[in-house]
């Protein structure tokens, strides 16, 4: 019987299935999440300018600003730790208690290139897809409301967004993406790898994945934030 | 293929799992573990297997040191080798057949209608071809643990390690899976190592057993040789004694 190693880094096709699970599965929750957090955004801005300088007419071009910078790519990535980061903890900690983890060595395949690799890539690339989606959904929804709430009509929302916004802003957003796109399943493989036996430990490892990698998407935020802001 | 280990210490953080282990099982043999639970027979197990490793000793599949192979050579060593697992390890999100090959898939060349032709064979020969399209979880522990076994079997190991293929089954179905895993060895000639705390088991497919206690090896022989042997420990577990030096220690 002729033999492969079954060493190969790059596994097309559970790379594939996990950019399915990561993008396809979350699209819906993350654009009604955004949207609804871009409304919120606009109606409280609007509410406090008005109190503070008794006019609301920047709030279109603050939000947008908000929207690219922050919003967007934050929510995204701290829905896809809760959804995808729990998920593949839970699921390479079963693995691991249930020995699958072992089987997997003894066929002599390395579990970080079967288990991590199609999942840091596709969450890599899932997550840059998905926060250029949130960004278009969410600046979408704070126009409709800008128009109907604030009574700016799109055309004034748009000059204002082209006045305060560049198309940087969204490739920064992307690069955030791309880092917390990682971080999550590395964190979330992490915990599943040390997961203690029983469901008490899978149930341990996925809480504790969810909230590390929570804590690392708000630390790293701040991080590459500060160092955008050399930038812009 | 012959296996060795060379006093042998494994041991988690501080907590030493086995001591001072050295053994010999020879090509073909049918080499069995048992003892009590928690002694440390599954970490043997996985000892030889290259699945844990140890704090001290080394361990020699066909003479060469396992620890010191790289990643070709170590995959070389590896293909050789099957394993039924305690909990049978099927990857639940694949169906049986797909379980069989997988490992198949993985390392050969072997084309598609190829596989498929092996994973019918496979089934066949453990009996649930029926199952071929079910998930693991479809099927039931006597059928989960026949599909462990054609999966260690897919790349024709010459070492097979079956870690209690037994375990949780009514007497009926473990002596098929016995005489099943006895059939297989004669076929294919290959060495089994195999965990089981059924002394009938044991004595049924050993050619030669050895009793794990403590951490450590305290016999080893033929069935013949272990039934008659003097220390009370190895008459305890083989009688099933509720007192005893095996018990004693522990207050029951």
């Amino acid at each position: 019987m002729a033999t492969k190693s079954p060493n190969r880094i790059i596994r097309w096709k559970e790379t594939l299935e996990q950019l399915h699970f990561i993008a396809n599965g979350s699209l819906s929750i993350i654009v009604f999440c955004v949207c609804f957090a871009a409304i919120v955004t606009i109606i409280e801005s609007s509410f406090h300018m008005k109190i503070v300088i008794q006019n609301d007419s920047m709030v279109p071009g603050f939000a947008a600003m908000l929207i690219l910078r922050e919003l967007a790519v934050v929510v995204t990535a701290l829905l896809l730790t809760s959804r995808v980061g729990a998920g593949i903890a839970a699921e390479v900690g079963t693995m691991k208690v249930t020995e699958q983890i072992d089987a997997l060595k003894m066929l002599g395949i390395p579990p970080s290139t079967y288990l991590v690799i199609p999942r840091l890539i596709a969450c890599i690339f899932g997550t840059m897809m998905l926060v250029v989606v949130a960004n278009m959904a969410c600046l979408l929804s704070a126009m409709v409301v800008s128009n109907s709430y604030l009574g700016y009509p799109p055309a004034i929302f748009l000059t204002a967004m082209r006045r305060f916004v560049q198309f940087q802003d969204l490739i920064l957003a992307v690069v955030k993406a791309a880092v917390f796109g990682a971080v999550i399943p590395l964190i979330s493989c992490y915990f599943g790898f040390r997961c203690e036996a029983g469901a008490e430990g899978v149930g341990r490892a996925t809480t504790n994945s969810v909230v590390v990698g929570s804590i690392a998407v708000i630390v790293l935020d701040f991080v590459l934030s500060y160092a955008f802001s050399y930038l812009y | 293929m012959s296996l060795k280990l060379h006093e042998v210490e494994v041991a988690f953080d501080t907590q030493v799992i086995l001591k001072d282990i050295s053994l010999e099982v020879a090509r073909g043999e049918v080499f069995v573990l048992m003892g009590p639970s928690g002694h440390g027979k599954t970490t043997l197990l996985k000892t030889m297997a290259g699945l844990v490793t140890p704090r001290k000793g080394k361990v020699y599949i066909n003479e060469l040191d396992f620890a010191t192979l790289g990643g070709a050579e170590a995959f070389e060593v590896l293909k050789k080798l099957g394993m039924l697992f305690q909990k049978n390890a099927l990857f639940d999100s694949f169906t049986c057949g797909e379980n069989v090959a997988f490992p198949l898939r993985e390392t050969t060349d072997l084309s598609a209608s190829e596989i498929q032709s092996k994973v019918d064979l496979f089934l066949e020969a453990v009996g649930i071809s029926h199952a071929k399209h079910l998930f693991p979880d479809e099927i039931s522990g006597g059928m989960q643990k026949r599909l462990g076994i054609a999966r260690a079997l897919a790349l024709n190991p010459e070492i097979i390690f079956y870690d209690d293929p037994t375990a949780g089954l009514d007497p009926i179905t473990s002596r098929k899976i016995v005489d099943l895993i006895k059939d297989l060895q004669k076929k294919n000639g290959s060495t089994v190592i195999a965990i089981t705390n059924d002394v009938n088991r044991a004595y049924q497919m050993a050619t030669r057993i050895a009793l794990v206690v403590d951490q450590a090896i305290i016999i080893t022989g033929t069935p013949e040789q272990t039934k008659k042997h003097p220390d009370p420990r190895v008459q305890q577990f083989i009688r099933g004694d509720l007192k005893g030096p095996l018990t004693d220690n522990l207050g029951t």
